[in-house]
């Protein structure tokens, strides 16, 4: 470890261990979103097509850069019960858009889907997630949308509209598209885009598997397939770099994706969830090229060598080491996985030791996040659950279909069951982590299948705070791929991670009972930048320092 | 030369009680033997039945009659004369033993019980027995047979089948007889627990406990459903009973070690595999799991374990689970080639192994 970060390291700790440990009770009030009547319609059929248990993403954005997080919701579509060939799932019908909810002040929500003209997300397109990234640096988030299907690129035209540009950036990918993100993994100062895909999966090829009891057929009934980058040439097109990169080498069952630097070498590097075969970790050799190296980091399979049903995954550091970290979320009888990052990239898959052994196991985790819900300096966990099965009961009785989520806060590394202020059960899939109302705490809104989404609204409390808003000069604007430290906790600025969802871009730290925070920024383009005794509980504004 | 040694001793066995053959009978016999010889069943057949006719009452006549369907495998065409041969002479154990294979081979097992327990074919009496419904006899009488043929798979398959009719003619004994016992419950919470039906299985077992709190051996059953059920909390609580409860029993230990391994609980996990260890040493799953539990804290210890079951189970799944931990160990420890070298063997091993793993459909 540096010398400078050592220091940051101990100067944490010290500072950390002043704070009372938070005491029990609900972290969240949870409700529903005023004025969002979206529910997301997956369409079960008897026919158990595989693409309806798996929608949708959610995004926290700000469109109009009005100060206040607005939410994007990708919603399923119609599936006729069998599906006709070609398809069509009815996605011009208002019952099957995606919805765009604008936050007003007051904090309840105005659609405005149709004004910002993305009402119609194409009728031969099964929607599944979302990503955010200004990929044209103007100022304005833009927003990619995954289908079964083809994929959607809106370009944000900065006056509350939104323009599909997907023909002439050529990033409609086809296929079964999952998760997304935006990322610059070749720091040239514009943001590149991968995509998941899950099956080599057509209504044509689809079965339906159990005899007695009809259900979805698990990963391995269908062929593997590859996942896509596109890089960013600057002119508002893209270029698919999939093969070129070494990415389409490897075929997989991808579901989640999510970003971090994790050997410190200056590049952003990929892990993909993959359901029931080998995580894959994409290590950038920073020439434009990746070589997949999970089983030899020890980040591919579970801690006695079992395959992961990995479906969401967040990249950040839980042990304040300053080393991004990975948690990934499966399927029952599994617990999820943290893969601890113990340097010189490798990893340790730490299930059992960090707690997850006794928190997960009989549960189904999809969107998942490592956020300081309580602001006490150490990131928890939250996780959106729900089992695959919609009749997982008949086979399983100890199983459920519908779960409540999971809230487990982080005690010096170690995770701990809270009350995450909900015991409803739902079918949960999306989760998108940020602080809705601004006041500091980090918010978490989810969806799930069949229902509204839902508001899991921080209480709050008296530990300090700061969030950190980057805006690259030489980097791209966003900011995506700095390593920002603050009073020696590390966050990897991305708005990826999570399951088929796109996270408030913003950064939070939870400073206990720090009143002022180190800052200390690594940029993408290599500028280091350092900011001393900021006052804490504020919102920041960090431009990248850049010389003339 | 087998089959000339039987007919000379079943003409011995049937002559001794029957009057002389007339010469004309004798031609049609020999007659019949040639057809036979020449594997021409019907012609052997028709010159029987014609024997049949010019001797009504000679046992040896009617067992040939029906020997030769046997050969042609009508075996329900043998069974009338040879139930005319046991009539008339009913000392003839082939007779016995041609008409018992008969009658089983039709699906008579109880009409060819009699018959063959007359002839002591152990064997065939088994099978016989099973499908008449008598597990228990079925279960001696393949064994006797086994002790003479111990490699012969039919008989280990009717054996096995046997066993398991007992064991299910058991239950339903004790089910019927004894519903609201101890054991009445932990038998319906064992079939629970196979059909995966774990929340009723542990109602069951529940309720046997609150019957006999101290029968051992429950408490190791209901700490298995809720570990399938990933409740290790729950797992931990039962199993810390039993290994109370039989303090030197190993299974008991070694489950209440994984359970706390489950829960992270690295160092009491690593105490109770130990122990587990001392109580059956060179268990391969629990060196296994005490390689897991002492990889962070005592990796020297933990590499001994896991070379322990490397050296057991040679190339078996849990033998590349091994190369996988040791590997790990190494990659924290920065030792990056031994890394390497270890993951190498599991590559291999993994390799060999998805080989031999069954195929799908």
């Amino acid at each position: 470890m540096a010398r400078t970060g050592l220091l940051s390291l101990l100067c944490a700790f010290s500072l950390l261990a002043q704070v009372a440990k938070p005491k029990s009770g609900p972290v969240f009030q949870v409700s529903s979103l005023k004025g969002v009547d979206f529910v997301l319609r997956n369409s079960p059929t008897s026919r158990k097509y595989l693409m309806e248990t798996m929608p949708g993403g959610v995004a926290l954005l700000d469109y109009n850069n009005d100060g206040l997080l607005d939410i994007f919701l990708v919603n399923g579509g119609h599936v006729r019960d069998p599906m006709r060939i070609p398809s069509s799932f009815d996605r011009h019908d208002p019952l099957y858009w995606n919805r765009l909810y604008r936050q007003n002040k007051d904090g309840s929500f105005t659609d405005v889907t149709e004004q910002a003209g993305l009402a119609n997300a194409g009728d031969t397109n099964y929607g599944m997630g979302v990503a955010v990234g200004d990929y044209d640096n103007d100022g304005y988030p833009d927003i990619y949308v995954t289908n079964y299907g083809r994929n959607i690129l809106y370009h944000n035209n900065g006056d509350g509209t939104f323009t599909d540009v997907t023909a002439k950036a050529g990033v409609a990918a086809g296929g079964w598209s999952v998760s997304s993100g935006f990322l610059d993994y070749d720091n040239d100062g514009k943001l590149d885009l991968f995509v998941t895909r899950y099956l080599d999966w057509s209504v044509e090829k689809s079965k339906t598997c159990g005899s007695e009891r009809p259900t979805y057929c698990p990963p391995g009934e269908f062929p593997a397939t590859t996942n896509i980058l596109y890089h960013n040439r600057g002119d508002g097109t893209f270029e698919d770099v999939s093969v070129a990169s070494g990415i389409a080498a490897k075929k997989g069952h991808g579901l989640g994706v999510a970003f971090a630097d994790y050997d410190g070498d200056g590049y952003t590097d990929i892990f993909v969830a993959n359901d029931a075969t080998e995580q894959f970790l994409f290590h950038n050799n920073g020439n434009g090229t990746f070589t997949e190296r999970a089983l030899d980091s020890g980040a591919a399979l579970t801690s006695n060598g079992k395959m992961l049903s990995g479906m969401g995954v967040v990249f950040q550091d839980y042990d304040n080491d300053g080393l991004p970290d990975l948690l990934v979320t499966q399927l029952p009888h599994e617990p999820y996985v943290v893969f601890h990052n113990d340097g010189r990239g490798t990893f340790s898959a730490q299930e059992l030791e960090t707690g997850f052994g006794a928190l997960s196991g009989k549960t189904s985790g999809w969107g998942v996040g490592l956020e300081d819900f309580n602001n006490d300096g150490w990131k928890d966990a939250f996780v959106v659950q729900g089992h695959v099965f919609d009749n997982v009961e008949m086979y399983d009785s100890s199983l459920r279909y519908r779960e409540p989520p999971l809230l487990a806060l982080n005690d010096n590394g170690h995770f701990e069951k809270a009350d995450a202020g909900s015991d409803v059960p739902v079918a949960g899939r999306g989760a998108s982590f940020g602080d809705l109302n601004n006041d500091g705490w980090m918010d978490v809104v989810t969806t799930s299948l069949g229902d509204h989404p839902q508001l899991y609204l921080n209480r709050g409390g008296k530990s300090h705070w700061l969030t950190i808003t980057l805006r690259g000069k030489r980097s791209n604007r966003d900011g995506y791929g700095a390593r920002v430290q603050v009073n020696g906790q590390v966050r990897f600025a991305t708005a990826a991670g999570s399951y088929l969802s796109s996270n408030d871009k913003r950064l939070h730290f939870g400073l206990a009972s720090a009143e002022t925070a180190d800052i200390e920024i690594k940029w993408p383009s290599g500028v280091h930048q350092i900011l001393r005794s900021v006052k804490a509980d504020q919102f920041l504004l960090i431009e990248e320092l850049v010389q003339q | 030369m087998i089959h000339a040694l039987l007919w000379v001793c079943l003409l011995a066995q049937t002559q001794s009680a029957e009057p002389p053959m007339a010469p004309e009978l004798l031609t049609l016999l020999e007659s019949a033997q040639d057809a036979e010889n020449r594997r021409d069943f019907d012609q052997a057949i028709a010159e029987f039945r014609k024997a049949t006719d010019l001797a009504p009452s000679v046992g040896i006549v009617f067992f040939r009659l029906g020997e030769a369907y046997m050969k042609k495998r009508d075996y329900a065409g043998a069974i009338p004369p040879l139930n005319r041969a046991a009539e008339l002479s009913p000392d003839s154990l082939a007779v016995h033993q041609l008409l018992g294979f008969a009658l089983l081979a039709e699906g008579y097992a109880a009409r060819a019980i009699p018959h063959l327990e007359l002839v002591h074919e152990n064997g065939a009496l088994g099978i016989a027995q099973l499908e008449a419904g008598k597990p228990a006899e079925a279960v001696a009488s393949l064994e006797a047979a086994l002790a003479k043929s111990p490699d012969d798979p039919d008989l280990l398959y009717y054996l096995s089948r046997a066993s398991t009719s007992l064991s299910a003619e058991s239950l339903d004994r004790l089910l019927s007889a004894f519903p609201d016992t101890a054991r009445g419950h932990q038998a319906v919470g064992q079939n629970f627990f196979v059909m995966k039906m774990f929340l009723e299985a542990a109602k069951e077992y529940q309720e046997a406990l609150a019957l006999r709190p101290d029968l051992p051996g429950l408490r190791l059953e209901l700490g298995q459903v809720y570990a399938a059920s990933s409740e290790w909390e729950k797992a931990e609580e039962q199993f810390r009973g039993e290994a109370k409860l039989q303090p030197g029993n190993a299974e008991a230990a070694y489950r209440l070690g994984d359970a706390l391994l489950k829960q992270g609980k690295m160092k009491e996990a690593a105490e109770q595999l130990r122990r587990s260890d001392s109580l059956h040493p060179d268990m391969p799953e629990t060196l296994y799991s005490l390689g897991r539990a002492l990889a962070a804290s005592d990796p020297r210890t933990a590499e001994h374990a896991l070379g322990r079951v490397i050296e057991m189970e040679k190339e078996s799944a849990l033998a590349g689970q091994a190369y996988l931990a040791l590997a790990g160990i190494h990659r924290k420890q920065g030792e990056t080639e031994q890394a390497a070298r270890e993951m190498q063997q599991y590559r291999r091993i993994q390799a060999l192994n998805d080989r031999h793993a069954p195929t799908k459909h």
